[in-house]
C-alpha cells in the first residue's frame, strides 16, 4: 500500500493541509472482523467489572467522592468506546482519565491548600489536636510505681487487673475504681491474667482491640488527685493525672490547676483570655491570607523582583543555549557519511544518562575555590570564587545546566531532524536547493514546529528547577544581612522552598499560595509565547 | 585533506569536543566509584587509588537489594516509557487530525496543567495513595504499578505536544489516500502514520525512560519497601545524611544504573537512523 | 471499528503494567509472617511499620524478627532517608497512614511534638538503664517521648604518626600542625569541615562553647530556653574575631568540605580532623593510624560538643498504639537490642549497660569521653532557622565579609526576630 503513495511535493508545507474530519464520511464497504467487536466487549467487560468491584468497595467505605469520580468515569469511557461517535475521544480518553487524577488533583488540592493556614503547629484537624494536647498533658503521679497488668475483658467491657508486689490483685474499669479480686489466676511469672467473670486477653485479641485498651483509664481511687491508670503496652500499667480537661460540649480546654479555659480560635488554635496558646493547633481556612502576605509582607515581596528577574534569565538562557548547541550537534553529526557519528552520539548523551542531582554534586566539587579540579588542575592552581562570588555563581549555575540539558536537546534535535520526511528534502534536492537551502529554508522550520512545545516546556522546567540551584549553590552565595535567606542565584520555585520548609516555620499552605502565583506568572508567558509561536498552525 | 577537513573533519572536530565537554566531569564519577575512600569530589588525583569494593558491595548486601531494585526500575522504567508513548502518540494523532470541540483550549490546557509547580505535590499524591489503598491496592502505596500510574499522569502534557507536532509534519495526503482506499482511522493511526514516526516513539520512549529512573522524589514517595523501590530510591540510601555517606557506592550503583540507558540508545539509534525509508518500507 | 485496536491497546499495556507489578500485590501478605509462636499464640492483628534510615533498618530487622515470634505481629521495616524521615512522618501522620514507629535523632523532637504527631513514652524503670543526657534530649516540655540507643557527637581525630601526643588546648593543636606542615609532613594544620552553603556551626561549636558562647541559656529545669538566645553574649563577641583570625590564616577555610577534609585525613595529609563516629568506620578500613579525644578548648570555658541523641519514636495516630509501645518499650530496650544497634552502628551506646561492654574500643571509648563533656543539641521547633543564620554569619565571618563583631549582633537580632514571630 504505501508503495504507491503520492509523493508530497516538497514547496508545500505538509501542515497546510485542510482539515479532514474524516468520520462523517460515509465508511466504504471493509471486512468487519466480529472477533474485533467481541474483543471489545470483552474488554469494555472487564473495565466495567473492576469499575464496578470499585464503586461497590468505595460505597462501603463511604468514599463518596471517589464513589462520584469513578461513577462519572465508567459512564463517561463507556459512552467513548461503545459507540462509534466520539472518535477523538476515543484516542484522549484514557490519558485524560489518568492526568485528571494524578495531575489535575494535584493542582486542585494546591488551590484548596493555599487558602488554610496548613504547617507546622496546624499539621491536623481538630480532634486530633486535642488529643494531642491532653496527651502532652498527661503526667505519671509522682512517685507511683509500674505495676505488671493484663488487660481483661466481660463482654464488651474492658478492664485492667493489677498485680502487686505481695501478690495480691486489684480490679478495675474504666469510671470504676480498684478493688481487690478473690481468686485470680496467675501465670509462671506470677503476674494475674484472668478473674471470676473476667477472661484474660489473648495478645491477638488486645491487638485487635488496642484503640479501645490505649484509651482505657481505670480510676485508682475514688479520689481523682491519685490518678488514673493506664496500660501503653498491655502487659505493665502506671498511674496518670491529667492536668487539661476537654470540655466537649463548650468546646473548651480547661487546666484543672488554675482554672484557665482555652478557647478555640478562628486560625486554629486554643487560646486563654491572656493569650497564651495551647499546642498544637489545627488546619483551618484562612480565606485570602496568605496571598495577602505575599504581597504586602516587605521581606517577601522585597527579594521578589530581582528572584523574578534572574528566574527568567535562567529559564531563558537555559533553554536557549542548549538548543542552540543541540541544533548544530545534531546538524553536524547527522550525516550518514559521517564515520563514527553513532560513537559520537553516544557518548554525547552520556551527561543525559546520569541523574542531575548527582551531576550537580559533581561540579559542585569541581568548582570549590580552593581545592576544585578546574581550578587547581585546569586554571593551575587559580582561586576563582565559581561558587561563592554572585555573579560568577550565576554564571556557574548556567554553565552547568547548560551542560545538563545539551544532550536533551541534542536528542530531540535529531529525532526531529529524522522525522522529517526524506521525500521532502530529496525533492528540494533534485529541485537544485543546496544543502544549506534545504537545512535553512525546510529542516529547521519544520524542526522548529515540532520542537516549539519542547522548548516552551523546557522553559517551563527550567523556571521551576529547584535540583540544579539547591544542589549546586543552595540558592547562594546569600546576603547574611537580607531580612529572608535569598542568595543570587535563588529561583521563584527555592524561594518558595524556602518559605515553606526553609526557615522555623513549614507554611505549608504559604507555599501552595506563591506556587499558584508562580504559575498564573508562567502560564501568562506560555500563552502568550504559543500564540507568537506557529504551534497552534491550523488557522481555520 | 583540506577537502577531506572542509567535508567532514570539522564534523569530528566538533564531535570530539562535544564528547569531551560531555564525558569529562563523568570521570569524576568513574574514579568516585573505583576509590576506596568512598568521598565524590575530594580527591582531584582521579584513579590514584583503585578498587572494586564498590561494585562488589553492590551485590552482596542483602540491606540493599540492587539487583531488585535494578529489575524494578527496568520495568517501571519499560512499563512508563511505552504507556507514555502510546498515550502521548494516541493523544497528538487526536489533536493533530481532528477537529473537535475545545481542541485549542484543551491542548493549551495539557501544557498549562504540566506546568504547575510540583514542589508540593507531595502531600496530595500521598493522600490519593492512601485512599485508593484501601479500595485498589494493586495502585495504592508501596505499589511500583501505582507509581506507574502516577508517571502516566504525567505523559499528556508534554508528549501530546511533542507528538502532534511530529505528526502535522507527516503528510496528510498519506491518511487521505488510505482512508479512500477503506482503511479506518485506527487503522490509519497504526498501521501507516505511526510507522512513519517510529524514529519519534523511540526518542519520546528513550526521554520518558531516563526521566523515570532519575525520579527520585515521587519513586521515594510510593515505594517503601527496599524489594520494591528503583534505583534512584535505593541508591539514595547511600549517601543520604548522616551516618556513613557512601560515594563510591552510589557511584558505582550510578555508573551501573546508567548502563541500560546507553545500551537502549545504542538500540534505538540504529532504530533512529533507519529513518523514515526503512519505516515505511517494512509495512 | 473503529476503535478496535485502540481499547485492546490500551488495556493490553494496563495489563502489562499489571504484570510488571503484579509480584507486589501478595508478597507483603504471606512472607514475612513468621510461624506462630511456640507458646501457641496467634498471629495478631494489626501490623507494625518502622521507618529506619538504612544503617538502623537491619539490626532493627532482626529485632522485629524476635517480636513477629513472640507476638505473631508482622513488623515491616521501611528505609528512608534520614532527611525525609522527619518531614514525612509529619505530613504522613495526621492522615492515620504514617508509620508507628521512627528513627531519628532528638533534635526532631520539637517540630513533631509541635505538630502533634508524636505519643508520649513512659520509659518507667527502663530508664534507669541509659545515660543521663541521652534521657535528658528525649524529653521535650517536661515530657519523655523517644527511647534513645545512641549518643552522638563530634571529637577530635588525631593521627597518631604524625601527633602522637594528644593536645591539651587548641593552642597547642594548632602548633602541632602548623609545625607539620612548616616541616613538610602535612598540608594542613587542622581540618575543619565547613559546608560551604550553610557553614558549620555544629563543627565550631566545642570551640566557641570555650569561649563562653553557647546558642541559648537554659531554663531552671535544664532544658533549652527559646527566649534566651546568647549568640551574641560577651563570650561571642571574643569567639568571632577570633574566627576571622583563623579565616584570615587559612586554618579554616570555607571551602574545606566534608569530603575534602575526610579524604585529606584518610591521605595523611593533616594530622587533626574534627569528625562524628559515622565517619571513623572509613578510617578503621583504611587502617589509618587514629585516636579520638574530647575537641580541645580554645579559651578558658570548657569545651561542649552538640550531642544528638538517637532514638526511637511512637506516632501519635498510630493503629497499633500497644502493639508499637510494646515493641519499643520492650524489645528495643533490651540490652540484648541496645548491642545489636550498636554492632551495626558503632554509635556510642546510650544504654550504660552496653557502654561498659564495649569501653575497651578505643574509638567508642574516645566518642563517649567526647560527648560526656557535651550538652544536647537543642531540640526546639525554632532550631532550623536558627541554624541556617548561624551558619551564614560564620561563613561571611570566616571569609572576612564584614566586621565580625556586628555580623554577629545582627545575626542574634534577626534570630530573635525570628523567634517572636514564630
Amino acid at each position: 500500500m504505501t508503495q504507491t503513495l503520492p509523493t508530497q511535493p516538497p514547496h508545500t508545507p505538509p501542515r497546510r493541509h485542510p482539515a479532514s474530519s474524516g468520520e462523517r464520511r460515509p465508511a466504504p464497504a471493509r471486512h468487519r472482523g466480529l472477533g474485533g467487536l467481541a474483543t471489545r466487549i470483552v474488554l469494555l467487560a472487564i473495565v466495567d467489572a473492576l469499575a464496578v468491584y470499585g464503586l461497590l468497595a468505595l460505597a462501603a467505605d463511604r468514599s463518596w467522592w471517589m464513589f462520584g469520580a469513578l461513577l462519572v468515569g465508567t459512564v463517561a469511557v463507556n459512552a467513548v468506546y461503545a459507540g462509534k461517535r466520539h472518535v477523538p475521544a476515543k484516542y484522549l480518553a484514557p490519558g485524560i482519565a489518568l492526568l485528571l487524577v494524578y495531575q489535575v488533583y494535584v493542582v486542585l488540592y494546591t488551590g484548596v491548600a493555599a487558602f488554610t493556614n496548613y504547617g507546622d503547629g496546624h499539621n491536623s484537624d481538630k480532634p486530633d489536636a486535642v488529643a494531642a494536647i491532653l496527651a502532652h498533658s498527661e503526667t505519671r503521679v509522682p512517685d507511683s510505681p509500674v505495676r505488671p497488668a493484663s488487660v481483661v475483658a466481660r463482654g464488651d467491657r474492658v478492664g485492667l487487673l493489677v498485680t502487686q508486689p505481695d501478690r495480691s490483685v486489684r480490679l478495675g474499669w474504666a469510671g470504676h475504681p480498684l478493688e481487690p479480686v478473690e481468686q485470680p489466676v496467675y501465670d509462671a511469672g506470677g503476674r494475674a491474667v484472668a478473674a471470676p467473670g473476667w477472661l484474660a486477653l489473648t495478645y491477638s485479641q488486645i491487638a485487635g482491640r488496642q484503640k479501645e485498651i490505649s484509651e482505657l483509664r481505670v480510676p485508682v481511687t475514688d479520689d481523682p488527685n491519685s490518678g488514673s491508670l493506664r496500660t501503653a503496652d498491655g502487659i505493665s500499667a502506671a498511674a496518670y493525672r491529667s492536668t487539661l480537661v476537654y470540655d466537649h460540649d463548650a468546646d473548651t480546654i480547661t487546666d484543672r490547676a488554675g482554672g484557665v479555659v482555652y478557647r478555640p480560635t478562628s486560625d486554629g488554635v486554643f487560646a486563654a483570655p491572656d493569650g497564651t496558646r495551647l499546642s498544637p493547633g489545627w488546619k483551618v481556612f484562612v480565606g485570602l491570607d496568605n496571598f495577602e502576605r505575599i504581597l504586602t509582607d516587605q521581606d517577601i515581596r522585597g527579594p521578589f523582583l530581582g528572584v523574578l528577574v534572574w528566574t527568567f534569565v535562567f529559564a531563558g538562557v537555559s533553554v536557549a543555549l542548549p538548543f542552540g548547541i543541540g541544533l548544530v550537534l545534531a546538524t553536524v553529526l547527522n550525516g550518514k557519511r559521517l564515520g563514527g557519528h553513532r560513537i559520537y552520539r553516544s557518548l554525547i548523551v552520556l551527561p543525559y544518562a546520569f541523574p542531575a542531582f548527582l551531576a550537580a554534586l559533581v561540579w559542585q566539587g569541581m568548582l570549590n575555590t580552593d581545592y576544585g579540579y578546574v581550578n587547581v588542575s585546569l586554571l593551575d592552581g587559580a582561586h576563582v570564587p565559581w561558587l561563592t562570588d554572585p555573579w560568577l555563581a550565576r554564571l556557574s549555575v548556567l554553565a552547568v545546566n547548560v551542560w545538563i540539558s545539551f544532550p536533551y536537546m541534542f536528542l530531540i534535535c535529531t529525532g526531529a531532524l529524522q522525522a522529517i520526511p526524506a521525500e521532502v528534502t530529496e525533492a528540494a534536492r533534485i529541485d537544485g536547493a543546496g544543502r544549506r537551502q534545504v537545512l535553512r529554508h525546510i529542516k529547521i522550520p519544520l524542526l522548529l514546529t515540532a520542537v516549539t512545545p519542547m522548548l516552551i516546556a523546557a522553559f517551563a522546567f527550567n523556571f521551576n528547577n529547584f535540583n540544579v540551584i539547591y544542589m549546586l549553590t543552595g540558592g547562594g552565595p546569600k546576603d547574611p544581612d537580607a531580612p529572608i535567606e535569598v542568595g543570587s542565584t535563588d529561583l521563584l520555585i527555592s524561594l518558595v522552598y524556602k518559605l515553606a520548609f526553609g526557615g522555623s516555620n513549614r507554611q505549608y499552605g504559604m507555599a501552595c499560595a506563591v506556587s499558584i502565583l508562580i504559575f498564573v506568572v508562567v502560564a501568562a508567558i506560555s500563552v502568550i509565547g504559543l500564540r507568537r509561536s506557529r504551534a497552534f498552525e491550523e488557522q481555520t | 585533506m583540506i577537502t577531506w577537513f572542509v567535508r567532514v573533519g570539522w564534523r569530528h572536530l566538533v564531535g570530539v569536543l562535544a564528547v569531551l565537554v560531555a564525558v569529562f566531569p563523568l570521570v569524576f564519577v568513574i574514579s568516585a566509584s573505583l576509590n576506596p575512600s568512598g568521598t565524590l569530589t575530594g580527591s582531584n588525583e582521579l584513579f590514584a587509588d583503585t578498587t572494586g569494593a564498590h561494585y562488589r558491595e553492590l551485590f552482596d548486601d542483602p540491606l540493599h537489594p540492587f539487583g531488585k531494585w535494578f529489575v524494578n526500575s527496568m520495568a517501571v522504567g519499560l512499563a512508563t516509557a511505552i504507556g507514555s508513548v502510546f498515550l502521548g502518540a494516541c493523544a497528538g494523532y487526536a489533536f493533530s487530525r481532528f477537529r473537535f470541540r475545545g481542541r485549542k483550549a484543551g491542548l493549551t490546557t495539557l501544557l498549562l496543567v504540566q506546568m504547575f509547580p510540583q514542589l508540593l505535590a507531595y502531600v496530595a499524591l500521598f493522600l490519593l495513595l492512601s485512599a485508593f489503598d484501601d479500595v485498589f491496592p494493586a495502585i495504592g502505596l508501596g505499589s511500583r504499578l501505582g507509581l506507574v500510574m502516577i508517571y502516566l499522569g504525567g505523559a499528556l502534557g508534554v508528549n501530546t505536544y511533542l507528538m502532534k507536532g511530529f505528526f502535522d509534519t507527516v503528510p496528510r495526503d498519506l491518511d487521505e489516500a488510505a482512508r479512500i482506499d477503506g482503511a479506518s482511522h485506527a487503522q490509519v493511526f497504526f498501521r501507516i502514520v505511526l510507522p512513519l514516526v517510529a524514529p519519534v516513539l523511540a526518542v519520546v520512549a528513550l526521554l520518558s525512560f531516563v526521566a523515570t529512573l532519575n525520579d527520585f522524589v515521587i519513586a521515594s514517595l510510593v515505594l517503601n519497601d527496599p524489594d520494591k523501590q528503583t534505583l534512584a530510591v535505593g541508591l539514595y540510601h547511600f549517601i543520604s545524611y548522616g551516618v556513613g555517606r557512601n560515594w563510591g557506592v552510589f557511584a558505582a550503583g550510578v555508573l551501573i544504573a546508567a548502563l541500560p540507558v546507553l545500551v537502549l540508545f545504542q538500540f534505538l539509534q540504529r532504530f533512529i537512523v533507519g529513518g523514515l525509508t526503512a519505516g515505511a518500507v517494512k509495512s | 471499528m473503529r476503535s478496535r485496536l485502540l481499547l485492546p491497546a490500551v488495556l493490553a499495556a494496563t495489563l502489562l503494567a499489571t504484570a510488571c507489578g503484579g509480584g507486589s500485590g501478595g508478597a507483603g501478605n504471606g512472607d514475612k509472617t513468621a510461624a506462630p509462636a511456640a507458646s501457641g499464640q496467634a498471629a495478631a492483628t494489626g501490623s507494625l511499620t518502622v521507618w529506619a534510615d538504612d544503617a538502623r533498618a537491619k539490626p532493627l530487622q532482626e529485632i522485629a524478627a524476635a517480636f513477629t515470634r513472640d507476638k505473631g505481629v508482622k513488623v515491616k521495616v521501611v528505609q528512608k532517608g534520614l532527611g525525609e524521615i522527619r518531614d514525612d512522618f509529619v505530613s504522613q501522620a495526621p492522615t492515620g497512614q504514617g508509620p508507628d514507629v521512627v528513627v531519628g535523632p532528638h533534635d526532631w523532637l520539637g517540630k513533631l511534638v509541635h505538630n502533634g504527631v508524636l505519643a508520649p513514652l513512659e520509659l518507667g524503670d527502663r530508664a534507669a538503664a541509659f545515660s543521663p543526657v541521652a534521657l535528658e534530649a528525649m524529653r521535650y516540655e517536661g515530657r519523655t517521648y523517644g527511647l534513645p540507643y545512641a549518643v552522638d557527637s563530634i571529637a577530635l581525630l588525631r593521627n597518631t604518626e604524625l601527633a602522637p601526643q594528644a593536645p591539651a588546648s587548641f593552642e597547642e593543636l594548632l602548633a602541632t600542625g602548623r609545625r607539620l606542615v612548616d616541616e613538610g609532613k602535612a598540608k594542613l594544620p587542622v581540618a575543619v569541615p565547613v559546608d560551604p552553603k550553610s557553614g558549620s556551626p555544629y563543627h565550631l561549636y566545642p570551640l566557641q562553647t570555650s569561649f563562653g558562647c553557647r546558642v541559648f541559656g537554659t531554663k531552671p529545669d535544664g532544658a533549652w530556653d527559646p527566649a534566651g538566645l546568647e549568640l551574641d553574649s560577651p563570650g561571642c563577641l571574643r569567639f568571632a574575631p577570633w574566627l576571622r583570625g583563623l579565616g584570615k590564616d587559612g586554618v579554616i577555610s570555607t571551602s574545606l568540605t566534608a569530603d575534602i577534609a575526610t579524604d585529606a585525613f584518610l591521605k595523611g595529609r593533616t594530622p587533626f580532623l574534627l569528625a562524628g563516629p559515622w565517619d571513623a568506620a572509613t578510617f578503621k578500613a583504611a587502617h589509618v593510624p587514629f585516636a579520638v579525644d574530647p575537641v580541645p578548648g580554645a579559651d578558658t570555658a570548657p569545651a561542649r560538643p552538640f550531642v544528638g541523641v538517637q532514638g526511637f519514636f511512637v506516632g501519635a495516630k498510630s493503629a497499633n498504639p500497644i502493639l508499637a509501645q510494646d515493641f519499643v518499650l520492650n524489645y528495643l530496650s533490651t540490652p540484648q537490642a541496645q548491642r545489636a544497634l550498636y554492632d551495626t552502628g558503632g554509635r556510642v551506646p546510650a544504654a550504660t549497660a552496653v557502654l561498659d561492654q564495649v569501653e575497651n574500643d578505643p574509638v567508642v571509648a574516645g566518642f563517649a569521653r567526647a560527648a560526656q563533656a557535651g550538652v544536647p543539641t537543642p531540640n526546639l521547633p525554632a532550631m532550623d532557622g536558627v541554624w541556617a543564620d548561624w551558619g551564614l554569619t560564620q561563613l561571611a565571618i570566616v571569609q572576612g565579609r564584614g566586621d565580625p563583631t556586628e555580623l554577629t549582633t545582627a545575626m542574634a537580632g534577626r534570630i530573635r526576630a525570628k523567634i517572636a514571630a514564630g
